[in-house]
């Protein structure tokens, strides 16, 4: 599956992509419409209760904490929030379901419209072919508004376990177990709509909204563990067609590079169906992330049908102003704000901003290497943020909250360069002394010796010599090749032992030869 | 009538209950007269009377975030027809 394989498709044909994103509230305490505690793993049936595991009789009270963290969300991508909401009952068997329905909502979500700004670069550009048209830079970066339909709260299933057949697939298998565990966790989700047109702009809404989330501190969205699961809904249309055509939904992508893999793959596999004259059918397909294609669930189930109904356990919500006001004034620096706060408060260069505001545990981090060095240095810590230790995050497959390395002794380090104790270049070596023995900067500094000089009486003197004992090299210098004061700066360091302070060197060589 | 005995079938099929011939003749009279009545009150001038869904008035009943106790797995389990390792055994099913 190549590149320009995607390309040649896209050329004929326009990807229309929506996705529905169900997020598990796993920051609350307990489920949905009970008060069994929500935790991941564990053994079976160890956290249910007549409510979840729809025991006739037993009646569901919503989460308080699950109502506000889905209006949060709401505010936070720029719903509406619906004055008047109630959860509907959405009715289907299916054996992880212990009531034989869901408690889902239908016409009349908590949250209604929205969207967020997705901003797409480097590679991923070239699959947007008309990206000129909706303002790309010129070297094809480019930003675009993916509306949100609707986030609506529900309440998730048990989990199965199929045994008998390959791979714990149901095909073949011989009896299920199932687990009430996870049944009746509060669910959200979020329906896009249909404007998503390439792989990566899908991938990176699913992650700016994953973000947002994250930084809504409503869930820890881990998409292995299926906390957080998209589902992608695509069709093709011919390039200049408005109306849609048939699509499919792929299910089971569990990372980001899965979602966008599944919709490159689905979009191949569309395009030559229809450019053989074939036609598309209606149906769900299951991403195999080992095989690298989708295929048919070929689900015997009949043509969904689910009867909603309002849900008669529970009553109405409403929403007015007071309410909507407060939860507003809860919500935290967003990640748009983070990364225009970078450019105007700490002049960062855009680029740096929409990475360090971008990862909410790097963002926080570099937030506090901030706070010990002060805002004029902002720009020496985002260096080191994104530089060294960043380097050093990836080659550790480390976090930045559990990182070796401390926001303070970071702040620690950008202070004594500042201060001339050391130089840049030296930095780096106690930077990666730092991870290696866990020791403060000043204790590697002094075990080496390392010490920068910038007294100029010193560094004169050694400048006065290396030009003595080169001075065939100096009259070429004063002939016009200034290309050799590269040539003096290098000698001058390794006479000094590596800690003369360059600027000085620089300066005092500028001085003797140009004069 | 104005429910089709392929309308009973369709939901008799979407509530997983097996019918016999009778049976469905039986219920497409008892859900036509269901039906019935549904368009008498259909029939009322309801102008000026807001839609509800509940009798009662009341709007957002919520429970504060906190744990309660779980039922222990045996009372749980109690009532499955198989279970195996802490889990309900289903048949196979599906697939």
């Amino acid at each position: 599956m190549s590149k320009d394989r995607l390309t040649t498709v896209l050329e004929s044909w326009e990807a229309v992509i929506g996705l529905e994103i169900h997020t598990e509230l796993t920051s609350l305490n307990t489920k949905m419409f009970c008060g069994c505690p929500v935790q991941f793993g564990g053994e079976s049936n160890t956290r249910v209760c007549p409510v979840c595991l729809g025991m006739p009789g037993a009646l569901p009270v919503p989460n308080e904490s699950a109502v506000e963290a889905t209006i949060l969300a709401g505010l936070a991508l720029d719903c509406r929030i619906s004055r008047w909401s109630q959860f509907h009952r959405k009715n289907y068997f299916y054996p992880d379901m212990p009531k034989d329905y869901q408690i889902s909502q239908y016409d009349l979500p908590f949250c209604v419209g929205g969207g967020v700004n997705v901003e797409i670069d480097g590679d991923g550009c070239a699959q947007r072919l008309d990206r000129a048209a909706v303002g790309a830079d010129p070297d094809g970066t480019y930003t675009t508004r993916i509306g949100i339909t609707r986030i609506h709260l529900e309440e998730d299933t048990g989990k199965m376990v199929h045994v008998g057949g390959s791979e714990g697939r149901i095909a073949g298998a011989t009896h299920s177990l199932v687990d009430f565990n996870r049944a009746g966790t509060a669910l959200m989700e979020l329906v896009s709509e249909p404007e998503i047109r390439t792989p990566e702009e899908a991938r990176r809404f699913a992650q700016k909204v994953r973000l947002v989330f994250l930084t809504l501190g409503v869930s820890d969205c881990n998409m292995e563990e299926g906390s957080m699961r998209v589902d992608a809904n695509v069709s093709l249309r011919r390039r200049g067609d408005i109306e849609f055509g048939v699509k499919a939904e792929v299910k089971n992508m569990n990372s980001f590079k899965a979602l966008h893999d599944a919709l490159a793959y689905e979009i191949l596999r569309q395009g030559d169906v229809l450019d053989a004259g074939g036609t598309i059918d209606q149906e769900t397909r299951h991403w195999d992330a080992g095989k690298k294609r989708t295929s048919s669930l070929r689900s015997k189930e009949y043509a969904h049908d689910y009867r909603y109904f309002p849900e008669p356990d529970m009553v109405p919500f409403t929403f007015d102003d007071e309410y909507i006001d407060r939860l507003r004034a809860r919500l935290p620096e967003l990640p748009d704000a983070r990364g225009s706060r970078y450019m105007a408060e700490y002049g960062l260069p855009k680029h740096d901003a929409a990475v360090l505001s971008g990862d909410l545990e790097l963002g926080d981090y570099f937030e506090q290497v901030v706070e010990g060095v002060g805002v004029p240095l902002a720009r020496a810590a985002a260096n080191l943020v994104l530089g060294d230790f960043s380097a050093y995050l990836n080659a550790a497959g480390s976090t930045p909250t559990d990182a070796d390395v401390g926001p303070r002794k970071l702040a620690r380090l950008i202070q004594l360069v500042d201060d001339g104790t050391i130089s840049g270049k030296q930095a780096k070596e106690v930077f990666a002394e730092m991870v290696a023995t866990g020791e403060k900067p000043r204790q590697i500094i002094d075990r080496l010796g390392m010490r920068q000089v910038s007294d100029s009486g010193a560094i004169e003197e050694v400048v006065d010599r290396v030009l003595a004992s080169n001075a065939a090299q100096v009259a070429e210098y004063r002939a016009g090749k200034h290309g050799l004061l590269g040539f003096f700066v290098g000698a001058v360091m390794r006479e000094m032992g590596g800690q003369a302070n360059p600027a000085v060197v620089n300066e005092i060589l500028h001085a003797r030869l140009d004069a | 009538m104005a429910i089709s005995e392929e309308q009973v079938r369709h939901v008799a099929t979407l509530a997983r209950l097996g019918l016999r011939d009778e049976q469905v003749a039986e219920l497409q009279v008892e859900l036509n007269d269901i039906l019935v009545q549904i368009d008498r009150i259909q029939a009322l001038d309801l102008t000026g009377v807001e839609p509800t869904t509940h009798a009662a008035a009341i709007t957002n009943v919520t429970r504060p975030d906190v744990v309660r106790p779980c039922l222990p797995r045996s009372e749980a389990l109690r009532n499955a027809p198989e279970q195996q390792d802490g889990a309900f055994l289903i048949p196979k099913f599906g697939g």
